[in-house]
């Protein structure tokens, strides 16, 4: 096989690595479902307690299902006892979570 | 000191709208068992009107509130007082407050928020007694109080008891101590998204039924008894501010002695949660 097959063959198996990478580094989302939204003026407080965490972004509340969806950035993982209590201290109940990474 | 009897009655006729404190999602007039989200802050600016016979009373007031927990919040009231009756006016600080409310239950299902709380509010002597009309009670007062809530998305109702204690001034008035019961409903017509103007109506029957003063142990014969009100209202929001308003309507009267009954009274607030 020639020198230069060899070096193209290898070039693009480390730029698909490259992009590999680049995907995995967009983040997480989770889509947490909560009880007790009824209102919107009281679901301010939920939004106002993840706005003070570093690298959540894109918060979204759905107040017919019951649902509050935030990104995080690469790295940073929300552990489910500091959603429980994060929700709490808004005066909700959290119920589950979902996680799917950021494509 | 010598009391005058107009001083005894500018003193009795302090009706006192400001006796609950305002929490957003509440009732207008009664109270709910909403409180604030912990480390939060609420500042409320409140106008109150109220008429009785000849008597004008106009209130405006800032209070502000902290949520100590999710369930637990605490707060200030100061307001400024602007009265009128029988030819007679005063203005000046009324009598400031400090409150508490702790949500003890609550049951949080889809879309849906059932709860109760008790609270305590403690109503000072700063209000100016010697103006005529009288600015403040000279006693320093307190309210304990029960509500329950029901919030849905559509559908709104609260219940709530409180029961005001009034101490004796200097002069020996101790006005009758009062209890106070709520009965609401409310609906949301429209339901709008998180960032979205939001509009709640609601309709509250108020139930206002007082003792008999005393002036140095004696039973003071104009005073006391019972009023019922029918107060239709609002709330309005958009993310972090609130604008509530409403007007009570009396529709049974029954006070003891001779005594104005009142005309009506009515309520609109700012609030702001940061």
């Amino acid at each position: 096989m020639s020198k230069k097959v060899v070096i193209s063959i290898f070039s693009a198996m480390l730029f698909m690595s490259s992009m590999q990478s680049s995907f995995a580094a967009a983040g997480t989302n989770y889509t947490i479902r909560v009880d007790g939204l009824a209102c919107p003026f009281c679901a301010y407080g939920i939004e106002k307690k993840f706005k003070k965490m570093d690298g959540i972004s894109n918060i979204q509340v759905d107040l017919d299902k019951g649902l509050v969806s935030v990104d995080a950035k690469e790295g940073l993982e929300l552990k489910e006892d500091k959603l429980k209590k994060l929700f709490h201290d808004s005066g909700f109940t959290y119920r589950s979570m979902k996680i799917t990474p950021i494509k | 000191m010598r009391v005058t009897l107009l001083k005894v009655l500018s003193i009795l006729l302090i009706t006192n709208v400001m006796s609950q404190a305002a929490f957003a999602h509440d009732p207008i007039f009664g109270q709910g068992p909403h409180v604030l989200f912990k480390d939060g802050f609420e500042v409320a600016t409140e106008l109150h009107s109220s008429k009785k016979g000849d008597e004008l009373e106009n209130e405006i007031g800032l209070e502000v509130k902290y949520g100590i927990t999710g369930d637990w919040a605490m707060g200030v009231e100061l307001p400024f007082e602007i009265k009128a009756d029988d030819g007679n006016s005063s203005s000046g600080l009324g009598d400031a407050a400090i409150f508490t409310k702790y949500r003890f239950w609550r049951k949080d299902t889809l879309a849906l928020q059932e709860s109760a709380a008790i609270s305590l509010k403690i109503i000072s002597d700063t209000g100016y007694e010697n103006e005529t009309p009288s600015l403040g009670t000279g006693t320093t007062d307190s309210v304990v109080g029960l509500s329950y809530g029901y919030e849905s998305r559509n559908w709104y109702r609260w219940a709530s008891v409180r029961h005001r204690q009034n101490e004796t001034n200097s002069a020996g008035l101790q006005r009758g101590d009062k209890t106070l019961v709520d009965f609401v409903v409310g609906i949301r017509p429209t339901l709008t998204k998180y960032i979205e103007p939001d509009m709640v109506y609601l309709l509250e029957l108020n139930g206002e039924l007082g003792d008999r003063a005393a002036l140095n142990g004696n039973t003071v014969s104009n005073s006391g008894g019972d009023e019922w009100f029918i107060s239709p209202g609002f709330m309005w929001t958009l993310k972090n501010f609130a604008v509530r308003g409403g007007i009570q309507l009396p529709i049974v009267s029954n006070l003891s002695g001779s005594q104005e009954k009142s005309d009506y009274r009515a309520k609109l607030s700012f609030e702001w949660h940061m």
